[in-house]
């Protein structure tokens, strides 16, 4: 069980995070919802120690660390036991799709190249890019760039999976890709910590959902509760403007899938030549 | 007046130009070596503006680009004693100015020269990396050593390749000019040799040739280093999951 206690983020006078606590069981996906700006990221991020939290406790792995003042060598261990998933995929632009995922295995955790390539391999055939996996991420599209990042994430055998926003970078038929991999985890039994805006895909896929406001836990609850019987008028403000939102684009658009759609097997790539720059 | 140009003296005096090739390719090489070497320590020093040597740095690299080249052999060549007769009163030490080769002032010179305008290349490569992927390493647990040997600098040297390859085409020229610091270079041999036989129309002409080739040869290997480094633009086939494979996922 991962324990989350107090996490207090501040920025100058600005409190992002205002002492948030959470449990994290085995096997849970936890969704965290809310209005940008409200700290979500940044909660991820400081679990990640990519932000150096002001004050908290984490308890992963057996081990309780004081995230205020924490050492080099234990900011490495919580990082090796939570991997991230970025909104922007950031993949390592100079390797190739395999490459990338056994870069945390031979360099971090120094599995001996071979098998750490047979690893990497398994984690790609496992979201479906295994033929990809001699291609740069610029020959990838999108989806299947975030699909290398999530097989390089679960590579490192995470105790917690931090996906901030895996899929809002992403076009409508992209991000169903992304879902299904994202779901195919978590059914694989992967702990995750997931933010993100799409409602649908919450409610699909989370154990727990935790609608984060002004920094602080504002309500929390099973999804059906939380969408459907939401208590807090906050809340219940918030999940409007998404219905609001949907309401309009159905009165718009008379169907949300289109229909004709030629989903190419390869991505389109347009080479740009160094002459084409200027 | 047949006689006024010379144009079969510019091509057979090309090999006695030649003998004196390894000096100007010897300083273009120690003074390359030596200006990287700084020049990354400098660039270094300005990303992670480390406080004093950071001030230091930016005096040092306005002063060095702010001054022609051949301003600085001179204050080389002419400071550098002035600087060993101090040493030497201030210590009592006795240190035999007459016994620095004249070629370490040049290389001194052109090398410091170099790694103010290298450094400055270097600096704006290694902050051009995306600090996403830099977060992604460090979110899975690099050490910033390891981040920066396997993410910062691979990617830093991609970008900085062309600059700095210009920055050394500008070397080999500017090593021409080592004979202030009475250095025997290709330039200066070729000068002396002219001035016994008055051609020196046909000598800089027989200097410009070679200069020209030796920095063709430098784009060369420049581009197929380039080439070689830098991520294929074309996408590679998809690779075939073997027959083994297919059955092992049925």
């Amino acid at each position: 069980m991962i324990k989350i206690r107090g996490l207090v983020k501040t920025y100058g006078k600005n409190t992002v995070l205002d002492g948030i606590d959470l449990d994290i069981e085995k096997g849970e996906v936890v969704a965290l919802i809310g209005p940008s700006g409200t700290g979500k990221s940044t909660f991820l991020r400081s679990i990640n120690l990519l932000e150096k939290p002001d004050a908290g406790e984490l308890t992963i792995d057996g081990h309780t660390y004081d995230l205020a003042k924490i050492s080099k060598k234990d900011t490495i261990a919580i990082r090796r036991s939570t991997a991230m998933v970025f909104q922007q995929f950031n993949l390592f632009k100079n390797r190739t799709a395999l490459e990338n995922v056994m870069e945390g295995l031979t360099v971090v955790k120094k599995v001996p190249r071979k098998e750490a390539r047979e690893r990497a391999l398994a984690e790609l055939r496992n979201v479906g890019l295994e033929a990809w996996q001699d291609h740069y991420p610029q020959h990838l599209s999108g989806g299947q760039q975030q699909r290398v990042g999530i097989a390089r994430a679960l590579s490192m055998d995470p105790q917690l999976l931090l996906l901030d926003e895996p899929t809002s970078a992403l076009d409508p038929e992209r991000v169903r890709e992304v879902q299904e991999t994202i779901d195919k985890a978590a059914k694989e039994g992967n702990t995750m910590l997931l933010v993100s805006h799409e409602m649908g895909f919450v409610r699909q896929i989370a154990t727990r959902v935790l609608f984060i406001d002004g920094g602080k836990v504002v309500e929390q609850g099973a999804p059906e509760q939380v969408f459907s019987a939401p208590k807090t008028p906050r809340l219940r403000e918030f999940l409007a403007s998404f219905n609001e939102y949907a309401n309009t684009e159905a009165d718009n658009a008379p169907a949300r899938t289109p229909i004709n759609v030629i989903v190419p097997r390869t991505p389109t790539i347009f080479p740009v030549k160094q002459e084409q720059l200027i | 007046m047949p006689d006024l140009f010379d144009i079969k003296l510019v091509f057979t005096q090309i090999p006695q130009l030649l003998a004196y090739l390894p000096v100007t390719l010897e300083l273009t090489a120690a003074a390359g070596v030596v200006g990287l070497i700084l020049g990354f320590l400098i660039a270094m020093i300005r990303v992670k503006r480390v406080p004093v040597l950071y001030q230091i740095s930016t005096v040092y690299i306005s002063f060095l680009r702010g001054t022609p080249i051949i301003v600085q052999l001179y204050i080389s060549y002419f400071g550098i004693p002035i600087l060993l007769k101090y040493i030497n009163y201030w210590n009592g030490t006795n240190f035999d100015i007459n016994g620095v080769p004249p070629v370490l002032f040049a290389i001194l010179a052109l090398a410091l020269n170099q790694s103010a305008f290298m450094s400055e290349i270097i600096r704006a490569a290694i902050t051009a990396v995306d600090p996403g992927q830099i977060e992604a390493a460090e979110s899975m647990g690099m050490t910033p050593n390891q981040v920066r040997m396997r993410v910062v600098f691979p990617q830093a040297g991609i970008i900085a390749l062309p600059g700095l390859m210009n920055s050394l085409i500008g070397l080999i020229k500017g090593t021409s000019l080592a004979f202030v610091c009475a250095v025997v270079e290709m330039t200066a041999a070729g000068q002396i040799m002219a001035g016994s036989s008055y051609r020196y129309f046909e000598m800089y002409c027989s200097l410009a040739i070679i200069y020209w080739i030796i920095t063709l040869i430098l784009e060369f290997l420049s581009s197929l280093l380039e080439k070689k480094l830098s991520i294929p633009q074309e996408s590679p086939a998809l690779k075939q999951a073997t027959a083994q494979e297919v059955l092992a996922n049925d």
